[in-house]
């Protein structure tokens, strides 16, 4: 390395070799990230591994019955239609509520460019402070500020006046949509924060001298440059919103299933591990899916922007 | 230059309408929070909104429940065993990711930030199956251990972040001024990353001592962690009780919030 070159020789005559076993932790070397990836091959990677493999065995008290491998459990949960319609519901709450992410999280993002001093710093807080608080916490508070007769939505609806009975909104999709949104919305202005806040300013006024309208400005000018942030934020929400399972357990009531609620309860509740892991292999393997399709829908968005310009 | 007058009333609407959508997102935001702490000072025994008084009885209805100050007990261990590990095999492995000059460092990087993208369920429900195949119970070591997982991205990133900002010519000087190895990283890289370790290591333990989508899969039964017992509360009951130690669960994150904010900068936790 260059430091090695720079250092003048003979600096150090009284112990030549001092700090010499620093030399792997502070050296260009692989040498200390070993401890981490071991840690991750063994507490993350084998558990994975194993999860994969209970859908595809036979398993008697946390235990595979030895030369037990069998299609069987994965081709049944593919056939049963229950499991398919809690897959489109897992989609579309998921789809939805991200969608609706994107469209709070933007103006937000876009507003904090454009704030300065202490406006800029309280904002910010207000971005933050959801994510540093607990999501079973926030949970909560949706169930409080939903929940039926005494809910707080209803009792300052029915106050002002602009319903007289009050609404039924727990234990609905709905519940399920507002608490996803609302408990994820961090993680979509956050991304889109970094690129709007810092974005170059002379393209704007560039476009403006030029004699585009703010909205055309806006459309065509800020939307398009913050593409990237926008589906790193949307692949992001979409994953949380798709395996979160605690949101529609709670604020969907006890009658209400997604896939990943389902896995749980088979993991939990009903104590079947081969049906859970065969779920959560599912569950695991769709989000992907979705994932992937999204991030290459947004890489290829911008390559197709980076040739129009 | 004039300009046609609808257009001007398109800009107008237009920003009418990103200032009304604005202001209602963070409405969304902050509401909740707020409406817990309302709740947790409400003197009657049932939710109302606002609340009909002052009172701390449901602060002090926490503190003489033996069930909910052991939970909180065993989550302020956990998670600070959790924080030790993560920033123990973190630390180093951020090092090697910025500093390191070595084919597949990309790959490394990669697999480091892996557990990011794992529902914090398949990692609960995995290491649950892993150590079943071990006669290995869900106990605070495992809750320990799949929770490290869990978090060790976040100190990687944010060390990650740090590091990369700083000038290698600072450690350069200092080696051509004489220093060994050991005293340039003790005296020269460890207090530039001090701020870095130090909100990652807040960030790490809230986030350790809030989660509930891995803990339901492996923490020790008889000795729940708080958001646990918390999560079976919930389902049952929404006396303001649970609208009290969530109002303290928010005073905790506002405290790590101040530390992040003086170290590294909110608007760092997004990259």
């Amino acid at each position: 390395m260059s430091t090695e070159a720079l250092r003048p020789p003979p600096s150090r005559p009284l112990s030549p070799r001092r700090g010499a076993w620093m030399r792997p932790l502070v050296g260009g070397g692989l040498w200390p990230a070993v401890p981490a990836v071991a840690y991750l091959l063994v507490f993350m990677v084998l558990p994975i591994g194993t999860l994969l493999l209970f859908g595809f065995v036979t398993i008697e008290r946390g235990r595979i019955v030895g030369d037990s491998f069998t299609l069987e459990p994965m081709l049944r949960a593919l056939s049963d239609p229950l499991v398919w319609r809690l897959m489109w519901r897992s989609f579309w709450v998921a789809a939805a509520s991200t969608v609706l992410c994107l469209l709070l999280a933007y103006p937000v993002a876009f507003a904090y460019g454009s704030l300065r001093g202490v406006w800029r710093t309280l904002l910010l807080v207000a971005i933050v402070s959801p994510l540093l608080t607990s999501a079973l916490v926030r949970t909560y508070a949706w169930l409080v500020i939903l929940g039926g007769r005494r809910g707080i939505l209803n009792q300052s609806l029915i106050w002002l006046g602009v319903i007289d009975e009050p609404l039924r909104i727990l234990n609905t999709d709905w519940a399920v949509l507002i608490g996803m949104t609302q408990i994820h919305l961090p993680f979509m202005i956050l991304p889109l924060l970094a690129v709007l806040s810092e974005r170059d300013r002379r393209l704007e006024e560039a476009s403006l001298n030029l004699g585009a309208s703010r909205t055309a400005t806006f459309f065509k000018v800020i939307v398009p440059m913050s593409i990237p942030a926008i589906f790193a934020g949307l692949a992001l929400v979409f994953a949380v919103s798709y395996t979160n399972f605690i949101i529609p357990q709670l604020l969907g009531g006890g009658n209400y299933s997604t896939l990943a609620v389902q896995v749980y309860e088979q993991t939990i509740v009903v104590l079947d591990w081969t049906r859970g892991a065969v779920l959560a292999t599912l569950l695991l393997s769709t989000c992907f899916l979705f994932v992937l399709a999204i991030v290459s829908l947004g890489s290829r968005l911008s390559r197709w922007n980076e040739v129009r310009r | 230059m004039r300009l046609a007058s609808g257009v001007v009333w398109a800009d107008r609407i237009g920003m009418a309408a990103l200032a009304i959508v604005t202001g209602f997102s963070i409405l969304l935001l902050v509401a909740p929070s707020l409406i817990v702490l309302a709740v947790s000072i409400e003197p009657r025994g049932y939710i109302s909104f606002p609340p009909s008084g002052f009172s701390l009885r449901w602060y002090e209805a926490v503190f003489a429940n033996r069930q909910l100050t052991d939970s909180v007990l065993v989550s302020l261990r956990v998670a600070f065993s959790v924080m030790l590990v993560c920033l123990a095999l973190g630390v180093p492995a951020a090092f090697a990711s910025v500093r390191g000059a070595f084919a597949g460092k990309g790959a490394l990087n990669a697999f480091l930030l892996s557990p990011q993208m794992m529902p914090g369920m398949v990692i609960g429900i995995a290491s649950l199956f892993f150590g079943a195949y071990f006669a290995f119970r869900a106990s605070d070591a495992m809750l320990i251990l799949s929770l490290s997982v869990f978090c060790l991205p976040f100190v990687i990133r944010i060390a990650m972040a740090r590091l990369a900002g700083l000038d290698p010519r600072l450690d350069e000087a200092s080696a051509n001024l004489g220093a060994g190895k050991l005293e340039t990283f003790a005296r020269v890289t460890v207090p530039q990353l001090a701020p870095a370790l130090l909100a990652a290591g807040a960030f790490t333990f809230i986030e350790a001592f809030d989660n509930v989508t891995v803990a339901l899969f492996t923490s020790d039964v008889r000795a729940r962690p708080l958001p646990v017992e918390l999560y079976y509360l919930v389902q049952f009951d929404s006396s303001p009780v649970i609208a009290a130690i969530s109002s303290l669960e928010i005073g905790l994150s506002f405290l790590a919030m101040l530390l992040i904010a003086r170290t590294v900068g909110l608007d760092r936790l997004g990259r």
